[in-house]
């Protein structure tokens, strides 16, 4: 890899300064991306912020009708959390299925979502749930928060602290994996609840999307049947050397109604 | 920089350490480099194999992801914190009892994985099993031993290494399950692999390769780029071969240069190498300093390379054809031609990469006086092939070569051509300082040998009564940029392209044809997995067509005793497909009756289907000679040593020539010491491959206990019911008030040492050349095995969930019941992946998240049924079982695929887009 400068900040404002002040700093925690990455040399940033050792990032409680959880609260966390398994438990499902025991008790979910991976967990399971980004400037909703591959609206500096889920009346994520990396070759969050009637995929397309024709159906009759004849076109999806476009475009509708029948 | 800490303290195994690091190294390294931690093993350093796995604070982690500032302060444990005062932990035992280790290097990584597992949950569900180690990549066992022992743990507390390793009473080895013999070192992680030890003085060495897969290069200004990087002590190229610039597995067929010289035909073909300081030879960028590029258009795949007018890869070759394989027996197109049932079909299949979890390493020195020889010391399954390579590129005698293998990380054929062997003796002779090598997870799979892609066609035809009578079939095989094993796998597909079947009339024809795709290999059956995917196919065709269940079909056709093979060799025993068949029938029929009922009542999305697939496979060389020698010596103080030269690959074969040889000889197994495969002290045993070694080397070690317990009877002129004991330097021959004592002590010594008597074996299995027909025996003896699988495929995503496996396999004899079971369930995993998930696409899937490998969840549960027939040429009846394991497995999950869906494999592997494709297009 290449060298830069490390630091281990115990605060917020201490990791916003050393971020502001870097010419081209990146943000880590778990690091499961970002290690990978820089020793192959895809990455040259001039300074790295471990955010793992600031103590008030991490943690999950229920506030009133909404789970919020840490930035750098890990998937083992979030998959073993009494709060969001009684609350969202398609949410500790999602956690759950992410990578390996060993990726899960590293990665986090600020780092997911801040790096947004077209194939990552928690895109969907944040969009399809109509969570909230809490940053140390704003609160951002996940639909303007996701905004392509690798995209996010965060500013330059700007430190995403934690995620705050409403929690919804029925949910389920179905998920096609890559059998070696659990990533998603297609995953669908559905959810009712207080953010509406949401459909959200991961791993289909550049980004996260959801997809309007299927939560409109399913506002009217939430069922694995209202769906049946909805598909999403193959044009832009991804293709690579584990499914073709079309096969994805396929297992959007397959996913999709798995997760409305699991959700109930 | 506020966190250059220069000292990072944490808690390794309940014991204070610091260290001095960057804060950012990650704690793998640290782990190994700086505190002596080499059990903790790296095989892809990117967080997809799980091999480096340990506990953070208590959880499983990838140390290889781990920066060192994040463990600063925290608990670390690792392997060697497993075991307490001297008790194995339980999970350590329990692997030991089950045989969960195979080639080790996966081990420690799996042992952390289940402790993290077990002390939250001391009797945990397989699904729990199942979910915790599934970050853990094995590539030997095919992980049904790894979850019986996890289950199996807690019946395990507080047993020492002494209880479960027990050794056999003495004349009762053979047939034994004793754990292996090297299994100690593998569970404590104490085994030294090729990574694990080099001289503290050796340079480190990094191989530069074409990022193309066909260009011309020019070097650069290769002294300045040195002098602006201190700390590179060379950089070295083909102009430094001090021998001859090539290798290659056939004698007239070295066609592949260390270094490439102008030209590169495949990509990850070495260019140079930069050896010295680690840090500096990795600084070095790759870039137009170093070499500057003129890429030109790949020849890419058979049809691309037969093609009028195509470009040839070497000009030697100018129809890029490298060999071809030819049989003929009895008149092929007369019998198709009046075939009352006639089946035609064609196949093509991928690249399959070796995927053993440790990549290539070792290191090279020069020893002796004036350092006038040179020792190499790498993870290899073939130190005397290694041997003479090194000896030619050097241009010295074979004799001033020294090969000594380390612990191997699982070869599966891929390390049976040299890899960093040749590059480390150049850089070791020429600089006259130790050098060392490892190479990296990217490296490993773009630079070696694969299992060949293949395009077959062919057609069978049989007669109303369901015989077989006759198939024709021919094989194109892509053998990459250079020879490697082509030659091999074209001349065993036609021994085998008929199937294990007596059929009167059979043309194969087949072609290992150069490209530039990665070099293919030696690889698991050397063509035949392929070849029998396609016959095996035909044949559920034909069984059809003449309306017989499949299995009745195959026990209708099997090959038996007495019958001529496609060669005209005829098997006068040992050729047990039949009993195999027999065994299966009732499984066969309880689970097709079982599908089929199910998919009567199901509602469709699933489909469930029941396939069977057979297989042959001939033990040894194809019709060359291939001797193995072992020798036991037995010194004046009583010390008994075994010199066995056979390489264990976690196949077992140290342990199973032990227990062979013990038996002969008549003392109990722990009574040796053993020397392994060190070129120096151990007569050639020959490669590990051809699932060899059990037949050949076994038979060796056989001879060579016999012919000790001869001479020891002799000394005492009895005969050979005597009983032997060793007792300290003395040897008591006989029973009660008949026996004798014998002082070894006053035994006159052999030539110089201290051996007062030995014995040794050599066996050369018969075989005699093919005629030009590819008539005649081409092997001694041949493994059987016919497989049955169980699955689901579920109609909607086209993916598949293996349900069981049902295993029959005639090996004449089980030596070792519980290594021969790791055997077929390793085997079996590996076809799964062959059959369903791996494809190596050349600088696309050179890692192990995009090439997929069965993890933990993949392998179903296996019964194994043991057909003993046995080979009377073979030790106490035993044959090879390393390759039938792999090769009835995907015939077997397509069988069962089409019995559920009607699908019929045209290429392999089937990923579920292709078969939710072929459902669609089914008419």
């Amino acid at each position: 890899m290449y060298n830069f400068n490390y630091y281990r900040p115990l605060s917020l404002e201490e990791a916003a300064q050393v971020l502001s002040a870097a010419s081209d700093g990146k943000l880590m925690s778990g690091g499961m991306t970002l290690i990978p990455t820089l020793k192959q040399r895809l990455a040259n940033p001039s300074d790295l912020v471990d955010l793992s050792e600031i103590a008030d990032l991490s943690g999950i409680e229920a506030k009133g009708d909404t789970v919020v959880i840490g930035a750098t609260t890990t998937h083992a966390e979030v998959a073993d959390s009494e709060v969001v398994k009684s609350q969202i438990p398609a949410l500790a499902a999602l956690a759950e299925s992410i990578g390996d025991p060993q990726v899960r008790n590293r990665g986090t979910i600020g780092g997911s979502i801040a790096n947004n991976d077209p194939a990552a967990d928690y895109p969907a399971g944040l969009l399809g749930l109509g969570a909230t980004i809490k940053t140390d400037r704003r609160q951002i909703p996940a639909d303007d928060f996701f905004t392509g591959m690798f995209e996010t609206a965060l500013e330059e500096g700007e430190i995403v602290t934690a995620v705050s889920v409403p929690i919804p009346k029925k949910a389920a994520y179905a998920k096609f994996p890559n059998p070696a990396s659990r990533y998603a070759i297609v995953g669908v969050m559905v959810a009712q609840g207080p953010a509406g009637t949401r459909v959200a995929v991961t791993g289909a397309g550049p980004g996260v999307f959801r997809v309007a024709k299927m939560e409109t159906a399913l506002e009217k009759n939430f069922s694995a049947n209202a769906i049946e004849g909805i598909s999403v076109p193959a044009k832009g999806l991804n293709a690579d050397m584990h499914a073709s476009a079309d096969y994805r475009a396929h297992l959007v509708g397959v996913m999709a109604r798995r997760a409305v029948t699991a959700a109930g | 920089m506020n966190a250059h800490a220069p000292e990072t303290a944490f808690t390794l195994n309940g014991r204070p350490v610091s260290v001095v690091a960057e804060p950012f190294a990650r704690l793998a390294n640290v782990l190994r480099d700086q505190l002596g931690a080499i059990g903790t093993k790296i095989g892809c350093d990117a967080g997809d194999c799980g091999a480096c796995t340990v506990l953070l604070d208590g959880r499983q982690v990838c140390a290889c992801l781990v920066p060192l500032a994040q463990a600063a302060g925290a608990e670390v444990r690792t392997v060697e914190g497993l075991a307490e005062n001297g008790a194995l932990s339980a999970v350590q035992a329990a692997f030991l009892a089950h045989g969960a280790a195979q080639c080790g290097i996966c081990t420690p990584g799996m042992l952390m994985a289940a402790s993290d597992l077990l002390q939250r949950e001391p009797k945990p569900s397989e699904a729990a099993v199942k979910d915790a180690l599934g970050g853990v990549l094995c590539r030997c066992t095919g992980y049904r031993k790894i979850i019986e022992a996890v289950m199996d743990a807690h019946r395990f507390a507080g047993t020492t290494a002494g209880d479960v390793c027990a050794a056999p009473a003495k004349g009762r080895a053979v047939g034994a399950a004793m754990v292996r013999a090297d299994g100690l070192a593998k569970v404590t992680g104490t085994d030294l692999f090729g990574a694990d030890a080099a001289p503290s003085d050796a340079l480190w060495l990094r191989a530069l390769r074409s990022p193309h897969a066909r260009a011309r290069f020019t070097l650069g200004d290769l002294e300045a780029v040195q002098r602006r990087h201190p700390g590179v002590e060379a950089i070295l190229t083909a102009a430094d071969v001090p021998g001859e610039n090539s290798f290659g597995i056939y004698p007239d067929l070295k066609d592949q240069p260390v270094f490439a010289e102008g030209f590169v035909r495949y990509r990850g073909e070495v260019v140079l190498a930069l050896v010295g300081e680690r840090a500096a030879v990795e600084a070095v960028p790759f870039d137009d300093d170093l070499v500057t590029w003129q890429p030109e258009d790949p020849v890419m795949g058979v049809v691309a390379a037969l093609r009028n007018g195509a470009p040839a890869i070497h000009g030697n070759r100018p129809d890029n054809v490298l060999a071809e394989g030819r049989l003929e027996k009895g008149d092929v197109e007369s019998a198709l031609a009046s075939a009352e049932a006639l089946a035609v079909d064609e196949l093509a299949t991928a690249y399959v990469e070796h995927a053993y979890i440790e990549p290539e390493a070792g290191y090279a020195q020069r020893i002796g006086p004036n350092g006038a020889r040179i020792e190499v010391a790498a993870s290899t399954q073939a130190p005397y092939l290694d041997r003479d390579e090194v000896a030619r590129v050097l241009g010295i005698d074979k004799s001033a070569v020294r090969i000594v293998p380390t612990a191997c990380g699982g070869g599966f054929g891929g390390k049976l051509d040299v890899s960093v062997q040749p590059l480390l003796a150049v850089a070791a002779w020429v600089l006259k300082r130790p050098v060392r090598c490892v190479y990296s997870r990217i490296e490993s799979m773009a630079a070696s040998t694969k299992r060949h892609p293949a395009r077959i066609k062919a057609s069978a035809a049989a007669g109303r009564d369901g015989l077989l009578t006759a198939i024709r079939l021919e094989a194109d095989f892509d053998t990459g940029a250079y020879a490697s094993w082509g030659p091999t796998v074209a001349d065993r597909v036609p021994v085998h392209g008929s199937g294990p079947y007596f059929v009167p009339n059979v043309f194969v024809h087949s072609q290992a044809i150069y490209t530039n795709g990665t070099p293919s290999g030696a690889f698991r059956g050397f063509g035949v997995p392929q070849a029998a995917i396609l016959q095996e196919s035909l044949y559920d065709d034909l069984a059809a067509q003449v309306g017989l269940d499949p299995l009745e079909f195959r026990l209708r056709n099997a090959l038996r005793p007495g019958q001529p093979t496609a060669t005209g060799q005829v098997l006068e025993h040992s050729a047990g497909l039949a009993q195999c068949l027999e065994a299966l029938q009732p499984h066969w029929r309880r689970l097709r009756g079982e599908a089929e009922d199910q998919n009567r009542i199901g509602n469709g999305r699933t489909r469930r289907g029941v396939g069977i697939g057979c297989m042959w496979y001939g033990c040894g060389n194809t019709s060359l000679p291939n001797p193995s020698t072992m020798r036991i010596t037995l010194d004046r103080a009583g010390r008994l040593t075994f010199f066995n030269g056979a390489v264990d690959i976690g196949q077992g074969s140290t342990t199973v020539l032990l227990q062979i040889c013990a038996d002969a000889l008549g003392l109990e197994t722990s009574a040796f010491e053993m020397v392994l495969g060190d070129t120096d002290r151990t007569a050639d045993a020959g490669k590990t491959s051809a699932s060899r070694q059990t037949f050949v080397s076994g038979k060796a070690a056989y001879l060579a206990g016999r012919d000790l317990r001869a001479k020891l009877l002799r000394l005492a002129n009895v005969g050979d019911t005597a009983e032997i004991d060793l007792q300290g330097g003395t040897l008591r021959i006989g029973d009660g008030a008949q026996a004798t004592d014998i002082d070894l002590a006053a035994l006159p010594v052999e030539e110089g040492g201290e051996t007062v008597l030995s014995g040794t074996g050599t066996f050369d299995p018969p075989t005699t050349p093919l005629d030009e027909k590819g008539q005649g025996n081409p092997y001694a003896t041949y493994g059987f095995a016919a497989q049955i699988a169980d699955l689901e495929v579920d109609m909607e995503l086209g993916t598949i969930h293996l349900r069981r496996f049902v295993a029959a396999h005639d090996l004449g004899k089980a030596i070792n019941p519980s290594l021969v079971e790791g055997q077929i369930h390793g085997g079996i995993a590996q076809g799964i992946g062959l059959a369903l998930m791996e494809e190596f696409l050349p600088g696309r899937t050179e890692n192990l998240h995009d090439y997929l490998i069965p993890t933990i969840g993949d392998v179903p549960p296996i019964d194994i049924i043991l057909v003993e027939d046995p080979e009377h040429l073979g030790p106490y009846g035993a044959k090879g079982i390393g390759e039938p394991a792999l090769i009835a497995t995907a015939p077997a999950i397509f069988g069962a695929i089409r019995h559920a869906t009607g699908v019929k494999v045209r290429k392999v592997p089937l990923l579920p887009h292709r078969l939710l494709q072929a459902l669609r297009s089914k008419p």
